[in-house]
């Protein structure tokens, strides 16, 4: 895992930075605020009840079990802490560590490098960052983990599930541009690699990402429009599809075009929110392609909520869509009995794997209740109806499980902030 | 409930702000006055009356909604709020201090160090 290693390297970075630049302790006023180092910590607290009992509810897929059949109530789906120190070395440079504790796909809670990067600012308005750095795929993807910072217990999974990657270990450049009342930074980033070892033993494996970023603000309005290019490869290798490959040409054509090694793999998104004060609303839209059996996701949802003291009830609507997919596969016909019988028996294997596609539709309501300094409470409940056919972003799913239904979740939180 | 008001330092050359302009140097969204002069906001600590009275006034934001702002900010690496003082009369004399800073006072305390722009 690349985590050890990078928190190596970014804790060797800051430490050589503030050794160049000597902290000027002339500067510091009585009132002073401008230390250079400052240090913000943030967490939730949750549990979530779910009704299917012969599958898990998580909030990501990288986590290995959840709310359902593992734990009737399971205090892992939404509970996290995270720690972040900010060095700012002189008035262009600045250091970031962050580091988040939540249960990872170890079914650990061992602390991860979020973020370990380092930012250099030419001008206020054109700044290059390099290291682990956050990947701004969606509205509120880089403050995902942060639950004060975010009206619902967790970002709508239609959405936020398609990719549950975080960070990018690369660099990226972003210029800011100004234009009245209208503020559009543009970003772009490029990242070598990330891998997954799952305890499984299988390895996700990230390479190549290159992504483009605009967020346009204006008033309390704000658009955002991401797209994002990376080749990904999951191994070992499907063993269905790799028996395709004893069939010739055909069958290794079929083999390479499902197949999860390095595929390029895209995904755009597009979002709005306007947040006036006293309500808010928000809609994002996002299309994944993963160019093999994973097929195109189309995630969407639409929410909007309303303050009233220090209540701010919502309501949540969300949909996840696969296009369907069939393949012909080999033609079975044209073969001796003996290989016949094989190969329509791999055809139908995968269709079953085409036809096994997270689609569900999600009404959630909620409310979130400031009753203190730094803390809030959340209460919400999510009613998701399942596609025909489809265990939607379940996981670990039983033998006894009826796909197609609907499940009712309950979701109580408490966030903070320091 | 002391009536809060906009301040900069009688040696500012800003004479006058939009609430748009205003609220966006107070949420780090622009680091510097439409005269291209570098701006530097100040707050009063949370949970200081002022402090609350400015940004439901300006922003139409309570300090739980300018808190959760900050923590997007924050959180996601791209700023830091503004420095705080700990009460008006702090606030006075840091902008006393300084030309380029911003800030609100009591209204009681207003004299001809500072101007006020609302």
């Amino acid at each position: 895992m690349n985590n050890a290693h990078s928190l190596r390297t970014a804790i060797a970075l800051i430490a050589v930075m503030t050794a160049w630049c000597r902290f000027d302790s002339a500067a510091a006023d009585a009132d002073s605020a401008k230390s250079m180092f400052s240090f913000n910590a943030f967490g939730t607290l949750g549990v979530v009840h779910s009704s299917e009992d012969n599958a898990d509810f998580t909030s990501s897929t990288f986590k290995p079990n959840g709310a359902g059949f593992s734990h009737e109530w399971s205090a892992d789906v939404d509970s996290r802490v995270g720690g972040q120190v900010t060095a700012n070395i002189t008035p262009r440079l600045s250091a970031v560590l962050q580091l988040i504790a939540e249960q990872n796909y170890a079914n650990s809670y061992r602390p991860e490098v979020e973020w370990a990067n380092i930012k250099y600012e030419f001008t206020p308005d054109v700044s290059v960052r390099v290291g682990r750095i956050e990947l701004p795929l969606f509205l509120v993807s880089d403050s995902r983990k942060v639950g004060y910072a975010n009206p619902w217990v967790r970002p709508p999974g239609e959405v936020y599930d398609v990719v549950p990657i975080t960070n990018n270990d690369g660099i990226d450049i972003s210029y800011r541009v100004h234009m009245g009342g209208l503020s559009s930074t543009l970003g772009a980033a490029y990242g070598r690699t990330y891998r997954l070892d799952f305890p499984a033993g299988s390895i996700a494996d990230i390479q190549d990402l290159h992504g483009l970023f605009s967020r346009t603000e204006y008033g309390a309005a704000l658009f955002n429009l991401s797209y994002v290019a990376a080749h990904i490869s999951l191994r070992p290798v499907s063993a269905l599809l790799e028996d395709f490959r004893e069939f010739g040409p055909a069958g290794e054509a079929i083999a390479d075009r499902y197949e999860l090694e390095q595929k390029l793999a895209t995904i755009v998104s597009a979002g709005a929110s306007y947040d006036p004060g006293k309500w808010f609303a928000t809609a994002e839209w996002t299309e994944f392609d993963g160019h093999s059996y994973l097929g195109v996701d189309t995630g969407w949802y639409v929410s909007g909520g309303y303050r009233i003291a220090k209540f701010t009830p919502y309501l949540t609507y969300s949909a996840l869509t696969v296009a369907s997919t069939s393949a012909a596969g080999l033609n079975a016909a044209a073969l001796p009995a003996g290989e016949a019988g094989t190969a329509y028996a791999l055809n139908v294997g995968l269709n079953e794997l085409l036809a096994t596609r997270p689609i569900q539709r999600t009404v959630s309501a909620g409310t979130r209740w400031d009753f203190a300094k730094s803390f809030d409470f959340k209460l919400q409940f999510d009613h998701t109806r399942l596609g025909h056919g489809s265990a939607g972003t379940l996981i670990n799913v039983q033998p006894g499980y009826q796909s197609g239904g609907t499940v009712n979740l309950c979701s109580a939180a408490i966030d903070f902030v320091f | 409930m002391a009536d809060v008001v906009v301040v900069v330092s009688a040696r500012s050359p800003i004479t006058a702000l939009s609430k748009n302009q205003l609220i966006d140097i107070f949420l780090g969204k622009v680091s510097r006055y439409p005269d291209g002069t570098e701006a530097m906001p100040v707050d009063q600590v949370e949970g200081s009356g002022p402090r609350d009275e400015f940004y439901a006034k300006t922003a139409d934001k309570s300090a739980a909604q300018i808190k959760a702002y900050w923590s997007k900010i924050i959180f996601t690496g791209r700023g830091q709020p503004p420095p705080t003082v700990s009460n008006s009369v702090e606030m006075k004399k840091w902008i006393q201090k300084n030309p380029a800073a911003i800030g609100y006072i009591d209204r009681a305390l207003v004299d001809d160090t500072v101007r006020v722009l609302y």
